[in-house]
């Protein structure tokens, strides 16, 4: 006996040993997709010239990384000047810190960033939560010298929004809307400082956007400028302004120029925060920056083409997508039945048949599951019902059965056209509950009513609730699938791990109930 | 009465202390052990078991027929004759299921033993759905023994509810390990099957006195539904029948089987079957654990000789 113990043991650890080296190859010599389809990269340039140097130095706030742009690459170049990249509070991002080197007259600093846009396809992500503290409130309500908040055209206005709107959600709203439409791009000399703009309904991008921030900062709603570029291939790029406000615990973005409320594109990529400046002097230095932008095509490395080559048989993520998907079913079966013996052995729960569980989870897992439960419930007890009357007629096992499915069929396509009817249309996969389980399910149910008492009967049913309730969330684990997809042998763990609980001779978990007397006595 | 636990579990160390054999001990490391899968045949299929039984000398109930095909049932008045008294079963039925016991008949109407009246049709709707593998293990198609009826022992008049008693013995290796008398309740429906609700108390295996008892795994001391004392009586002819089902687990060739006796009122005991799978409640009955008698047994000095004598009987059959 413990021979086998021991040997079942070694051939799980073997198991688990090849299953690793195998993920660990893949891991290594995988080539994942940098890039996905929808993806775009951009080359962001800063190009600062220092006519005649001389003492002082230069701040230019650079990109950085974020959820949806990241730096792919990125080059510095200079020229009679010292660089360096820091992290700056002020501008809260990252900085290049440009000093001037000695005995230089002249200098120039060039700088190229790969942006690498991707779009978030799951949803529109939720900008981050993050708290303020009560210095970082007063500081995102204070007045400032374009910001002017004790002005009489910006309380004036705020009176109005605020007796319209009396929640500050929607005084926010309030405000965006009324600096949309009256404060205009016309004429020539427009005024970039919030009462200018407020008073005169005229006013440059940056008045726009101060003018907002004024009226928020007024209503105590913190908020700052932002300055940053649109991507968009051009060779002489100005910086966009726009402006973030503070509400449900997250900065989001308002442009008042483009009429974006709550979220910007992704292709306006911000620099700075909370100051207009994109290169800033500390000193008398001179320079003049310029800035460009151009899409460019990413490198063919970057986008992962699939492997070519006999090992890309090891690849099931080359397969057609509705293959994969089916795959990636096929896969979750075994951790289905992990998870069954772990119930059956170890715990000690009945159910009705070995993979009956784990395929209704399957099943659930493929349809929507509140559809699928109304079906199941409905079929179920249509199901037994029509068996119970059925063991009147007495019919042979086979005859008796042909007629169950033919009943599950029907209640199974009822259920699918009556929910249309009702405008609620299941989703195709909906149907493939698995039609010949459930009908096994109902003859054993059936039977074990009839020969161990229905309470009998409901338990083991209850039973086998439980355990596909549990593979039910366990298979439907976010990414699961992909996992066992990406990484086949995994089911190498699995087939260890139903190797380890095969060979387990310890008690069960009802056991430790069933034979209480025995401890008693 | 049943006994009121005081214990709502018993944790594993506790139950290892009382020496306590749980399904999955008994599944890996005796059923896999000792009991090839090639012998199954002989222990699931009571024809088989009962043919066996009869080379040996093992007293058996009469077969008065094995109804082996549907066309069969065609000439199912003549096979039960006007017999009285008969018992239809699956030859490969478990737990009881599918037998039906008929104690009269009138006017070609068969009386059942819990009191129903049943026709030929009926009959032949039943023997059918066994012929189909209604209650065959794993449902393939299976034979019904048509057999002489069981009349209980009196001893048993107060101790049993709507069916036949019967005695488990569990044969370890060939020697008798533990024993119980299981007990028809209204639960089990006449059944003396423990997963049915049937009780049972265990049997001193030296002296085939009662003590102890269980029903649905909780100790009891009284007949669920009497409320007889089920301890303190002693089987006739224990002797015989623990020769019996030693002869049987020997002539089978299977190292961990229980043997199912029953005792007629008038022909002493007679063997229904061997179960390759008996269940663990046997444990609760005779307050004991299974796991400190099967060790002595398979102490190495004993296991030589033990394997000898078991190996022989395996090659007999």
């Amino acid at each position: 006996m413990w021979n086998r113990h021991r040997e079942a043991i070694l051939v799980a650890l073997i198991l688990v040993l090849i299953g690793s080296v195998c993920a660990g190859l893949r891991i290594t010599y995988a080539r994942r997709p940098v890039l996905a389809q929808g993806d775009t990269v951009w080359r962001l340039t800063y190009d600062i010239s220092f006519p005649s140097l001389r003492e002082g130095r230069i701040y230019a706030a650079i990109p950085d990384n974020a959820p949806q742009s990241r730096i792919l690459r990125e080059s510095f170049s200079h020229e009679g000047i010292w660089t360096d990249i820091l992290r700056s509070t002020r501008t809260l991002g990252r900085e290049a810190v440009i000093v001037p080197v000695v005995g230089y007259k002249q200098g120039r600093f060039i700088a190229e960033f790969d942006v690498h846009l991707k779009p978030d396809r799951e949803s529109e992500s939720p900008p981050p939560k993050v708290k303020l503290t009560a210095e970082e409130t007063a500081h995102y309500l204070r007045a400032e010298g374009a910001i002017q908040l004790n002005s009489p055209p910006v309380l004036d206005i705020l009176t109005r929004l605020k007796s319209a709107q009396p929640t500050k959600a929607k005084l926010l709203e309030g405000i965006f809307e009324y600096c949309s439409e009256n404060i205009l791009q016309r004429g020539e000399s427009r005024p970039s400082d919030a009462t200018g703009a407020l008073q005169r309904g005229v006013g440059t991008p940056l008045g726009q956007a101060r003018a907002m921030i004024a009226l928020c900062r007024s209503a105590k709603i913190p908020a700052r400028v932002v300055a940053g570029f649109p991507l968009r291939s051009s060779t002489d790029s100005r910086p966009h302004y726009w402006a973030e406000v503070f509400s449900r615990n997250a900065w989001r973005s308002y442009d008042v120029e483009n009429g974006y409320s709550g979220a910007l594109p992704i292709t306006f990529l911000p620099i700075r925060r909370d100051g207009i400046q994109i290169v800033r002097a500390a000193g008398p230095l001179e320079y003049q920056a310029r800035y460009s932008v151009r899409r460019i095509l990413p490198r063919p490395t970057l986008v992962g083409l699939p492997v070519d080559g006999f090992w890309s048989i090891a690849d099931l993520r080359r397969l057609p997508l509705s293959m994969q998907e089916i795959l990636a079913l096929l896969l979750l079966l075994p951790l289905g039945a992990l998870i069954t013996a772990l119930f059956r052995n170890v715990i000690g729960l009945r159910t009705f048949g070995t993979f009956t569980p784990c395929l209704i989870a399957l099943g659930f897992i493929q349809a929507d599951w509140r559809t699928g439960v109304v079906v199941f419930f409905v079929v179920l007890g249509v199901g037994i019902f029509a068996r119970l009357l059925l063991s009147k007629l007495r019919l042979l096992l086979v005859a008796r059965l042909g007629i169950i499915v033919t009943m599950v069929v029907l209640c199974m396509i009822s259920a699918v056209s009556i929910l249309d009817f009702f405008g609620l249309t299941p989703s195709a996969s909906a149907v493939l509950l698995p039609v010949v389980i459930l009908t096994m399910m109902i003859e054993r149910f059936n039977i074990t009513a009839e020969e161990d008492g229905y309470l009998q009967a409901f338990k083991v049913l209850a039973g086998t609730l439980v355990v596909a309730i549990c593979c039910f969330f366990v298979l439907r684990v976010g990414g699961l699938s992909r996992v066992v997809l990406t990484f086949p042998e995994v089911q190498l763990f699995v087939a260890a791990g139903l190797l380890m609980i095969g060979r387990y001779s310890g008690y069960r978990l009802t056991e430790l109930w069933r034979f209480r007397d025995i401890v008693q006595s | 009465m049943r006994i009121v636990s005081q214990k709502s579990w018993a944790w594993p160390w506790e139950l290892r202390r009382r020496g306590v054999l749980g399904v999955n001990e008994r599944n890996l490391n005796y059923l896999f052990e000792l009991n090839p899968r090639c012998l199954y045949r002989l222990a699931d299929d009571k024809v088989v078991t009962k043919s066996i039984c009869k080379r040996q000398g093992i007293p058996v109930p009469q077969t008065y027929a094995v109804i082996e095909r549907f066309g069969e049932l065609q000439r199912l008045s003549e096979i039960v004759g006007d017999r009285e008294e008969f018992v239809v079963k699956p030859a490969r039925g478990a737990g009881g299921r599918g037998i039906l016991v008929i104690v009269g008949q009138q006017n070609a109407l068969f009386r059942t033993a819990k009191g129903q009246t049943v026709s030929v049709d009926d009959l032949r709707y039943h023997i059918s759905t066994i012929l189909s593998g209604l209650y065959s293990l794993g449902g393939q198609p299976d034979r019904v023994i048509v057999e002489q009826r069981i009349v209980p022992h009196p001893l048993f008049d107060r101790l049993a509810v709507g069916g036949t008693p019967d005695m488990r013995i569990i044969v370890f290796r060939g020697s008798p390990m533990i024993a119980m008398l299981r007990l028809p309740t209204r639960a089990s429906k006449g059944r003396a099957n423990l997963h049915q609700g049937a009780a049972a108390s265990g049997i001193e295996l030296d002296t085939g006195r009662t003590f102890g008892g269980v029903c649905r795994d909780r100790a009891i001391t009284v007949h669920p539904d009497t409320g007889a004392p089920i301890g303190g009586h002693t089987i006739p002819h224990w002797g015989k029948m623990l020769d019996a089902a030693k002869n049987l687990s020997e002539s089978i060739g299977m190292g961990y089987i229980g043997v199912d006796i029953v005792l007629d009122a008038h022909q002493g005991p007679a063997v229904l079957e061997a179960n390759t799978r008996p269940g663990l409640s046997v444990q609760i009955a005779n307050r004991a654990g299974l796991l400190p008698k099967l060790s002595i047994v398979s102490q190495p000095s004993l296991k030589q000789s033990q394997n000898r004598s078991f190996t022989s009987g395996a090659m007999a059959v």
